[in-house]
């Protein structure tokens, strides 16, 4: 797993730390107990040169109670006292022994030479033992100190200084993360107005006065980038307006000027009648052509303003496919069947009718130029609406056609721009623009429906048109007898079921 | 049929093929590169319909609209490059009775212009004289005025509207039976005509257009006149 530069400053102060108070910690754990135990060391070896001349003393006068004189020494020093003497070793209290003294000790000092060794004895006690040779009475001389309130001090240093390097560790990890947020915070101001560039506010910029200084140059690169970006798109759209009213107006004047010679057409030679035939169904066809890629670019821009109007949608689907016959070639194929689900009848949907009208009729266009002309067109509820978010539902309009089907593989397909499929050798006399399709899914979008396609029951391609339901009430009165007082809704603002701006 | 057209159009090869084509429909037409143009030949001659490009130079459509308005209820058919902007709506509020979408076919403007002026002259089943609120139609005359006999103003549209309504008032009128009726549309005729029409004519006939007590709209079905 890769870490984020975050998590990684993080890690990188809150190690630092750790490290600087381990570092921190030891060595003053250690120059503290170096120091305690060399002054506990000094003081007892003093404290034993004394006690071992008055032992010396002691014994040259002749003293042979060694146990009292070592009791009367270690009285109130909480030392204990051992005193070798001809190979016998004699103590003051039950709590030590001969061989409480290490043997490392006794085997030096019996040799002649004073030593002081450091150790923990068997109950796991810290202890110093001193001892002395005193040859002057051929005896030597040993006091063990008891250092366990040394090593309780030490213990609570070392705790303390546990503790300390913890909260350190911590607080390097909260530096870690505030100089990361600190570090990561232009960053996140630059990530937040992407978002808004990309979500179409395109006047976003980063304040080149609050930058940090640091970052001056990446803010102002930043927007000289979404300045040119903002430039390219306005120039486009400017393009597309320009286009739109540069193509429109010699369009304009062509079907205008060939409308009149198809007024004078009976006064024409017949070669000419011939050519103004052409001339004006090629009119109509590249007049089709402007208009669909100006809707395309359009639709690209954002800018479709859509009005959208409740309507009955069997009397949508019947009216729509009316018109599309007119636009097919029905000594070919035929008329298609209108299928209404009677539960649909009275269903209204949300639709801008011209769009509707060019979805269906572009679909039968579709069946008629490759999928052998439309079969049936079915209007009938869509699926089940989920839980309660969508009261009304959907409904589905169905367009079957007769041709051999689209390979599924092919189906995501076929709704984009340009794309020929299989068919696109049998183009023949097909007014297609290779936008028809593109611009069923268009049309469909921008009225919150969608469109697939599947394939039919006899094995041709089936167009699925959804739209959501407006309301699927039965209260909702026909529109063409037009019955006096349906539930007057004197709301003058509902005129408009629906105007959206800018809805791409 | 003939009728006498002026066309307000700044590009010089349209309005020629315009001017051909509608001669050739049996118009009388004048034409008019812009605006200012435009208002001085209707001031010198009479006209029937107005046809007003809406992307003028200087004075643009909009306002050439709301002046031919001022002065007259001439019918006005506005030009657009395109239907789903709110040029139309706007158009439309500035006075215009109909419009047409550049590139349009010769046929379907001469189509506009017939039905416009057929609602020009008296529509051949008119209803009897209706009073509503203070207000009373008299189709017949074709005069809506107040009690007190003073006229309100309205263009021919906002008329036959009102009309179509008051021939059968309480009953519901969908929109696309008032775009048939009054415009001469099929079933695909644009709604927001009806809309800003009957909104126009509120203006007019209601007390207070914001909350309507005679042209009502049946949400999601038309609209009727409640007497």
């Amino acid at each position: 797993m890769k870490l984020g530069i975050g998590a990684r400053i993080t890690a990188v102060f809150g190690l630092g730390a750790l490290l600087l108070s381990v570092l921190l910690g030891g060595i003053s754990y250690f120059t503290v107990r170096h120091f305690l135990l060399a002054g506990r060391e000094s003081a007892a070896q003093q404290q034993a040169f004394s006690n071992a001349s008055l032992v010396k003393n002691s014994l040259e006068s002749g003293d042979t109670q060694y146990v009292s004189l070592l009791a009367q020494i270690d009285a109130g020093t909480g030392a204990h006292s051992v005193l070798y003497r001809r190979s016998k070793a004699y103590v003051s209290s039950l709590s030590v022994n001969a061989s409480s003294i290490p043997p490392q000790l006794r085997k030096d000092v019996l040799g002649g030479a004073p030593a002081t060794q450091t150790y923990r004895n068997a109950t796991g006690q810290a202890e110093i033992a001193v001892g002395l040779p005193v040859p002057a009475v051929q005896a030597a001389y040993f006091e063990v100190f008891d250092l366990s309130d040394l090593d309780h001090t030490m213990s609570v240093l070392g705790l303390t200084l546990f503790v300390a390097g913890a909260v350190t560790t911590l607080l390097g990890i909260a530096l870690g993360r505030f100089a990361s947020r600190r570090l990561l915070r232009p960053l996140s101001d630059v990530t937040s107005a992407a978002g808004a560039i990309a979500g179409g506010e395109l006047d976003t910029r980063l304040d080149v006065e609050a930058a940090d200084p640091d970052l001056v140059g990446l803010t102002l690169s930043f927007n000289a980038m979404v300045d040119q970006l903002q430039e390219r798109i306005e120039r486009e759209a400017r393009f597309n307006s320009d286009v739109s009213h540069e193509l429109r107006s010699p369009l304009t004047t062509l079907s205008a000027a060939v409308g009149v010679l198809e007024t004078d057409r009976d006064r024409l030679p017949d070669r000419s009648q011939r050519a103004l035939q052409l001339l004006s169904d090629d009119l109509r066809r590249f007049q089709r052509m402007v208009s669909d890629l100006l809707e395309m670019s359009r639709a690209d821009a954002g800018s479709v303003d859509v009005f959208l109007e409740e309507v009955s949608v069997s009397e949508l689907v019947r009216r729509s496919v009316e018109t599309g016959i007119g636009h097919m070639d029905a000594r070919r194929h035929g008329t298609p069947d209108v299928v209404v689900d009677p539960e649909v009848e009275r269903w209204r949907v949300g639709v801008d009718k011209r769009r509707f009208e060019r979805v269906l009729v572009n679909l039968m266009e579709n069946a008629d130029h490759y999928g052998g002309g439309v079969t049936t067109i079915a209007v009938g509820p869509g699926p089940a609406p989920e839980s309660g978010s969508e009261p009304a539902g959907l409904v589905e309009v169905t367009v079957d056609d007769a041709g051999p089907g689209i390979d599924p593989a092919e189906r995501a397909k076929v709704f984009e721009r340009f794309y020929r499929g299989s068919a696109s050798g049998r183009r023949g006399t097909g007014t297609g623009t290779g936008l028809g399709l593109a611009l069923v899914a268009e049309h469909m979008h921008v009225m919150h429906g969608d469109v697939r396609v599947e394939s039919s029951p006899d094995g041709g391609a089936r167009f699925v048109l959804s739209l959501p339901v407006l309301s699927n009430a039965d209260g909702g009165g026909d529109d063409d007898d037009g019955d006096g007082d349906g539930d007057g809704d004197d709301d003058a603002t509902d005129e408009l079921v629906g105007e959206t701006g800018a809805d791409a | 049929m003939s009728g006498r057209i002026l066309v307000v159009e700044d590009d010089e090869r349209i309005r020629s093929s315009m001017r051909l084509a509608l001669e050739g429909e049996g118009y009388e037409v004048r034409d008019a590169a812009s605006g200012e143009e435009g208002l001085d030949l209707f001031a010198e001659a009479p006209t029937d319909v107005a046809l007003i490009d809406l992307m003028l130079p200087g004075m643009d459509g909009f306002e050439c609209c709301r002046a031919l308005r001022r002065s007259s209820a001439v019918p006005i058919i506005i030009v657009t490059a395109r239907s789903d902007t709110h040029d139309v709506v706007a158009g439309l509020e500035a006075g215009a009775d109909d419009y047409v979408t550049k590139p349009f076919v010769a046929k379907e403007l001469a189509a506009r212009i017939r039905a416009l002026l057929r609602r020009a002259r008296p529509a051949e089943e008119e209803p009897g004289a209706l009073t509503f609120g203070d207000l009373q139609l008299l189709p017949e005359q074709g005069v809506l005025r107040r009690l007190n006999g003073e006229e309100v103003h309205c263009t021919r549209t906002e008329f036959r509207l009102l009309c179509e309504l008051a021939a059968s008032p309480n009953k519901v009128l969908s929109r696309e039976q008032l775009l048939d009726r009054v415009w001469g549309y099929d079933y695909f005729g644009d709604g927001r005509l009806v809309d800003v029409h009957i909104r126009r004519l509120r203006t007019k006939v209601e007390a207070d257009p914001a909350v309507p007590q005679h042209i009502l709209t049946v949400r999601g079905m038309g609209y009727k006149l409640v007497p």
